[in-house]
């Protein structure tokens, strides 16, 4: 169930009205619950199993280890039982795969039956958000949730369920608490975030998916200028997609008074790779800061083990958006990057004497270097289109003006926002004027396909 | 004027978004307001910039066959002009012939003080054209109908829509989507529910009809994308090619109905492989959504008369001949009880037939003269007046 489909749409004409009757009453979080695992059993009725059981493991491990004089060993538990759950799910096929390769070239002639296991949507979210209750509770910065009720609607929150935010305890928990129902206020700025997040989405992400999506099924058909364009506007379309989807998310958990984390800061005005990863899927990038990074040792350690932990974060990030090498060369490529960029970035010629806009160029150009990675079908055909670009000779690649002025306007409205001239984008007039335009673009101009989300892969 | 663009939450800040875009609840409410009426009234505008003149015969465009608010125009504008309506599927919108040899071109050569409007639909079958006719024909009231019924829908339970395994038959979007179940239309509930709110909205006809006038019957975004370097809204001309226009010898951006001299031996939708399999009135699918539509018709005020066929029955034999004439019968039988007047008439000449169902232009004229000279028709459509 998606949010720019009908379904949604009539599931939550029928969930809204009945949780802001309910919200004040002990059934509020009940109710929550079970529109939650009607709205992941909406998918797959087996989903609402898969989900149940971490959920259960982990409620329970909390309690143990509230009793327990080894915490450590529930903590191990809990991190087992969900790592395991993401291995079996996310890395069977993979590594079934690479031992296969690895006996083939090896001449023994035997190979492992490939599971053939479909990815459960969201299950890469929730773990890691049930995964940062335990933490966080052994760590002591939080408190348990007595609650079941409450703590199974903390780990399936239907907005956030399938692609985020992956929200912290320590934010959503005391909110699944508050008896207040949602204001006015909150309906209001729900609906712009949605409005949006709906723009973004089927109005950008799916117009430029156009375009990308033949020139990166057949990438040896093409020529550099193509090559180059449809990576630019992958990164537009990934960054409008997952964005997109977190303002819906994010719009429709406010419309019901949540107020989920930030996922997004206009990522492409980054000045420093560094900068980019506090802008870009926020939820995610200090989840691995805040349980990979930080407790291997972070920056305290010396520059070789700074780097070393870095490096790790970075390719344990890649391998979370999926199970396949190019996620891993993603990260190891951002990693090399950071390795490579954080010294110049820390001098005072860098920070003084470079145009912001030349970093912001610099940064954004990187960044669609690497998304060639995530983006190819495979690492033949990531290396296809590197070396094409360099190497194949110029022809027109039929460049869609019309999209490419839409990517400006909205670079243009980001930059803007991060300006002194911001208070333009804040008059009265200007705000309603983007809201009718947004609304009446998706009502007449908009792609008439319904498209995934490029996020509910991982 | 400052937008607070943070939210505190206990402790923690949530910033609000990266954008200055938050609404409160007036400015939604104004917001709201101006969205509604332009898309009340970019439609009714766009209806009077826009010219259509869609030729005595009204004939749709082939290419826009599946244009459901140029149909409701054509519809509008036929009713404003003529007493006689032909609505039927592609025999009577005349798949293999141009406008001029269609059978309501035909009747009009004949009577022609009665202007027969050619209302036929390309691709439609009796399921869709109850929901042509209730959604998108709602002008047609107090007028004088041929309703055609073509017999091919009931030859096989795949083309009476009755098989449970997946069949994709045109235009989907006007079937029945919930109830009564069509057992071979496996659309999405999504894709139903859209369907649904289209009947209901005129915003996503009128879209469509953009996109199937202007845009190749893509949508604006796929079309920049074919067409990058031209501008998508240089090519809204605000003019809609007639019927002859589109069928203009070397105007080879469209495609013109099959010339006759072009046909090969597989008729349209049939599945010879399979043979005749005909359905009985009591259990089909399609003859139920037919009766439907006459019953609809008649609540709306207007004269219906039943055109049954003609069939090709010369491509039949033996058992399927018996069948197909005991259908003919049932047919005949439920029409006569229900008091609808109807002509159904013997098979025309071999030669008079491109198809199992669709006529000559040679055909459609004999078929004209043969209406003309039935009893029943001169009683229902020639010798009446709504005057």
């Amino acid at each position: 169930m998606l949010f720019h489909t009908w379904p949604f749409v009539i599931f939550f004409l029928i969930v809204y009205p009945v949780y802001l009757i309910l919200k004040r009453t002990r059934f509020g979080p009940a109710w929550l619950l079970i529109a939650s695992y009607f709205f992941y059993g909406w998918i797959n009725p087996l989903y609402v199993f898969l989900i149940l059981y971490p959920t259960l493991v982990d409620y329970a491990v909390a309690a143990r280890m509230e009793k327990s004089k080894r915490p450590r060993m529930w903590l191990a538990v809990s991190i087992f039982n969900n790592l395991l759950l993401l291995g079996f799910f996310k890395y069977a096929d993979f590594i079934t795969d690479n031992i296969n390769i690895l006996l083939s070239s090896l001449k023994i002639p035997y190979e492992i039956a490939a599971p053939g296991i479909l990815l459960p949507v969201g299950l890469s979210f929730y773990l890691f958000q049930s995964m940062s209750y335990i933490i966080d509770f052994y760590r002591g910065d939080i408190e348990r949730e007595k609650s079941f009720i409450r703590y199974a609607t903390f780990v399936s929150l239907f907005p956030r369920l399938l692609a985020g935010p992956i929200e912290r305890a320590g934010n959503l928990l005391p909110q699944l608490d508050k008896k207040a129902g949602p204001t006015i206020e909150d309906f209001t700025d729900g609906l712009s975030l949605f409005v949006v997040g709906l723009f973004k989405k089927v109005a950008l992400a799916d117009y430029l998916a156009i375009y990308v999506d033949k020139v990166y099924s057949t990438p040896e058909q093409f020529q550099s200028p193509a090559l180059i364009l449809a990576t630019f506007l992958f990164a537009w379309q990934i960054y409008f997609d997952f964005s997109g989807y977190t303002d819906m998310a994010r719009g429709v958990a406010r419309m019901m008074g949540f107020r989920l984390m930030l996922n997004f800061n206009n990522p492409y005005l980054a000045t420093s790779l560094g900068d980019f990863w506090s802008r870009w899927h926020i939820s995610l990038s200090s989840w691995f800061k805040d349980y990979v990074y930080i407790p291997l040792g972070g920056n305290r350690k010396g520059r070789f083990n700074t780097y070393r932990n870095m490096f790790l974060t970075m390719v344990i990030s890649g391998l979370w958006h999926g199970a396949a090498w190019t996620f891993v060369i993603w990260g190891v490529v951002h990693a090399l990057g950071r390795f490579l960029t954080r010294e110049v970035e820390q001098t005072e010629f860098y920070k003084e004497k470079v145009p912001k806009i030349a970093r912001q160029l610099f940064v954004f150009g990187f960044v669609c270097f690497a998304w060639i990675f995530f983006r190819a079908e495979s690492i033949n055909d990531a290396w296809i289109i590197i070396t094409r670009i360099f190497t194949s000779g110029i022809a027109d690649p039929y460049c869609p003006v019309f999209a490419l002025a839409l990517i400006m306007i909205v670079w243009l409205y980001q930059f803007l926002y991060e300006s002194r001239l911001k208070y333009i984008l804040e008059l009265k007039l200007v705000r309603i004027a983007c809201a009718v335009l947004m609304i009446l673009y998706l009502a007449v101009l908009a792609p008439s396909s319904e498209q995934a989300f490029i996020y509910l892969q991982f | 004027m400052s937008v607070n663009n943070t939210v505190d939450f206990q402790k923690t800040t949530v910033p609000f978004s990266s954008n200055c875009i938050r609404l409160s609840i007036g400015q939604w409410i104004i917001v709201t307001v101006i969205c509604l009426a332009a898309s009340y009234l970019i439609p009714v505008l766009w209806g009077r910039i826009e010219k259509y003149s869609p030729g005595p015969d009204y004939r749709i465009p082939y290419e826009m066959s599946n244009d459901y608010w140029l149909y409701e125009r054509g519809c509008r504008l036929a009713c404003s002009r003529n007493e006689t309506l032909v609505i039927g599927d592609s025999v009577i919108w005349g798949h293999y012939v141009s406008s001029d040899n269609t059978l309501s071109h035909y009747l009009n050569e004949i009577a022609d003080d009665k202007q027969f409007a050619n209302l036929g639909l390309d691709g439609i079958h009796p399921a869709a054209m109850e929901g042509l006719l209730r959604y998108y024909g709602k002008d047609i009231s107090n007028k004088n109908v041929i309703l055609h019924f073509n017999p091919l829908w009931m030859s096989t339970p795949k083309l009476d829509l009755q098989t449970e395994k997946e069949y994709r038959f045109n235009h989907p979007k006007l079937v029945a989507q919930f109830t009564p179940k069509i057992p071979c239309y496996k659309a999405s509930f999504s894709a139903r529910l859209s369907a649904v709110t289209r009947r209901f909205f005129t915003l996503p006809n009128w879209v469509s009809h953009i996109n199937i006038t202007y845009y190749n019957s893509s949508d604006m975004p796929a079309w920049t994308i074919a067409n990058p370097y031209k501008n998508p809204f240089k090519t809204v001309t605000f003019l809609i090619p007639d019927t002859d226009e589109y069928e203009k010898p070397g105007n080879s951006a469209v495609r013109r109905p099959r010339a006759e001299n072009q046909l090969n031996d597989t008729p349209i939708g049939v599945p010879l492989t399979d043979g005749y399999q005909w359905v009985t009135t009591e259990t089909s699918l399609q003859w139920d959504t037919f009766g439907r539509s006459i019953q609809l018709l008649k609540e709306r005020g207007n004269r219906v008369f039943v055109l049954v066929g003609p069939f090709n029955e010369h491509v039949l034999e033996g058992t399927s001949l018996d069948a197909y004439k005991e259908l003919k019968s049932q047919i005949e039988q439920w029409l006569l009880q229900n008091n609808i007047a109807y002509y159904a008439p013997g098979a025309l000449p071999a030669e008079f037939y491109i198809d199992v169902s669709h006529p000559t232009s040679e055909g459609y004229a004999l078929l004209a003269q043969q209406l003309c000279v039935n009893e029943s028709f001169k009683t229902c459509i020639l010798n009446f007046s709504w005057d």
